[in-house]
């Protein structure tokens, strides 16, 4: 073993394969509880109030058709709408923890797939004693550079490929219409490749210990001394900038034509009337109305968005002092119950990153949660008018957001294992401080996604 | 690294701090229509106003401290800035730039369309 890196067993990797496993076991556990359990109460108490709702408006159609007095109809039309709203706020309330459930039990299997695979396809290797240079160099050797992004873009080609006929052939399954599984070919074998590549990314980065960082060494270079790692962080950084200003420019070519609410409230001479219902006009309070949709925000639609804006907030700072833990040389541990909980440097690291992941998790689960409320209250790409222009481009962006948080969850999974393992420290806390850029950018553009498409 | 304001205050707490009440007021600025216990009306542009100010304040407060900007070399800061000229060609070519606007946007953003006005 050299001095340039740490020396890591193979059977470490077993210990992936076991986070695989208590990802299972979570997901598992949280299906059954929220998505099958209390899903299923709610499901009832829905149900419950259909049938109300039906008898509440058979009595108002029958009442009207016998001609009762104008106060019973009033009386009971007042009792339809009621029983309307409490129909919605019961299947509101079976959806969320429905979705809630399914949501953490996709993610969990993906979480065990990711880490449980990589971890399996390196603990088989055998160990390589005496060879120091994984990628990051040993002591006498400069960093010969990576392949694994290669394959992990060319697994990336290949599921793209193959994925138009990769969904319609799981929608058939999903549907119980027969399927061919070989068009799951191409795309199966892009995974493969993806998978292959991260492990092997992974193999090389887990003894990195800060020694033989790349440097841009170019003298007249924009990045020169710089490390290049994180100057190609950046550049990355900056396209992504540019991914998501064409939502956003899209987005404002649309809102410019349309007649919101809010177009309606400035007294705007062409907008006599509402033409289009936008997510914030189902989710904020005294929101438009148009076709019987939207107008039914309050705080609690207005909710979910809030504190997936905060929960990534506090994520941010999370991976903050988990880097200024890592680089910390004079790190002393707290008292009381942080004390408890972040005992030694090596377990404090960690547990911010394991905080970062849960608020990540959890802001991925509200989403889906918020998107199941608009799409039973029918703000859906097949909403009437330009009402589903509007769903279109807020599910696109708010989508592609969404898959950035979790990409970054995924990424986020190695470094806690990292962490658990080997552990960061002033020398390699560099890792934390790179995906930390990424994760902050995403914070970034939530900042812009939030009010432009949540409050406005 | 900008770690420490004179006093030892811990610049990342505080920005963490400064985000959140920012994101409380803009949250604010669009559930309420009066500002709280008077009768101010709290107008499009108003919300408008706070919305973009909030975003740039919060925005600065991620890119400059978060992200390191004030504090890393220069280098990075022009990296970020790079991007900015075509993002802004498209907000203004593709987003603002639209013939078929209700807003009656200024001559600017609807050049030589004479039928911008026509709807």
């Amino acid at each position: 073993m050299s001095g340039g890196e740490a020396h890591v067993e193979n059977s470490i990797w077993m210990r992936a394969v076991l986070f695989g496993g208590v990802f299972v076991a979570i997901g598992l556990l949280a299906f059954a509880t929220m998505g099958v359990g209390v899903a299923n109460v709610k499901h009832v108490a829905y149900e419950d109030a259909m049938h109300e709702y039906e008898e509440a408006k058979y009595d108002y159609e029958n009442a009207k058709a016998n001609n009762a007095t104008d106060a019973e109809i009033a009386s009971l039309k007042t009792a339809k709408d009621e029983a309307h709203h409490h129909e919605i706020d019961a299947h509101l309330s079976y959806l969320t923890w429905r979705t809630a459930g399914i949501t953490i039990l996709l993610m969990c299997f993906t979480y065990a797939s990711f880490i449980g695979l990589g971890g399996f396809l390196n603990s088989v290797f055998p160990d390589d004693h005496g060879h120091a240079d994984h990628g990051y160099g040993g002591d006498d050797h400069e960093h010969h550079g990576s392949g694994s992004p290669i394959v992990f873009s060319l697994g990336i080609m290949l599921f793209l490929m193959g994925f138009p006929s990769f969904q319609a052939t799981l929608g058939n399954m999903l549907s119980g219409v027969d399927a061919n599984l070989g068009d799951l070919g191409v795309s199966m074998l892009g995974l493969l490749f993806v998978t292959a590549g991260v492990a092997n990314w992974w193999r090389e980065d887990l003894p990195f210990i800060g020694n033989h960082e790349q440097i841009a060494t170019e003298t007249d270079a924009w990045f020169a001394g710089e490390h290049i790692r994180k100057a190609g962080l950046w550049v990355f950084i900056m396209s992504e900038v540019m991914v998501f200003a064409t939502f956003f420019s899209s987005y404002l070519r649309m809102r410019t034509e349309w007649c919101t609410q809010w177009q309606v409230n400035a007294g705007n001479e062409n907008c006599a009337a509402v033409d289009t219902l936008t997510a914030s006009d189902f989710l904020r309070p005294n929101g438009g109305m148009l076709d019987g949709l939207g107008g039914q925000g309050d705080f609690m639609t207005l909710l979910p968005g809030a504190i997936n804006t905060f929960a990534l907030i506090i994520s941010s700072y999370t991976i903050v002092l988990a880097l200024k833990t890592a680089k910390s040389k004079d790190w002393v541990a707290p008292t009381g119950l942080m004390g408890k909980l972040m005992p030694t440097k090596k377990a404090a690291v960690r547990n911010y990153l394991i905080a970062t992941f849960l608020l990540g998790s959890m802001f991925i689960v509200l989403k889906l949660v918020e998107w199941s409320h608009l799409v039973a209250e029918g703000f859906t790409i097949g909403a009437a008018g330009t009402t589903g222009q509007a769903a279109s481009i807020f599910y696109v962006a708010t989508g592609a957001h969404g898959l950035h948080v979790f990409i970054g969850l995924l990424v986020m999974l190695y470094l806690i294992f990292k962490a658990d393992t080997v552990g960061y420290d002033e020398k390699n806390g560099q890792g934390i401080e790179y995906f930390g850029l990424y994760w902050h950018f995403v914070d970034l553009a939530w900042v812009v996604i939030f009010p432009a498409f949540y409050l406005y | 690294m900008v770690e420490k304001l004179p006093g030892n205050f811990d610049i990342y707490f505080w920005n963490f701090v400064i985000l959140m009440i920012f994101t409380v007021f803009e949250v604010g600025a669009v559930f309420f229509e009066t500002v709280p216990g008077t009768d101010i009306e709290i107008t499009l542009s108003v919300v408008w106003a706070i919305l973009i100010g909030v975003g740039i304040v919060k925005g600065y407060g991620i890119a400059a401290y978060f992200m390191h900007l004030k504090g890393d070399p220069r280098v990075y800061t022009r990296t970020a800035l790079f991007p900015v000229l075509f993002v802004l060609l498209m907000l203004w070519g593709i987003g603002l730039s639209n013939p078929g606007a209700v807003t009656e946007l200024p001559s600017w953003c609807t050049p030589n369309w004479d039928y911008a006005k026509q709807r």
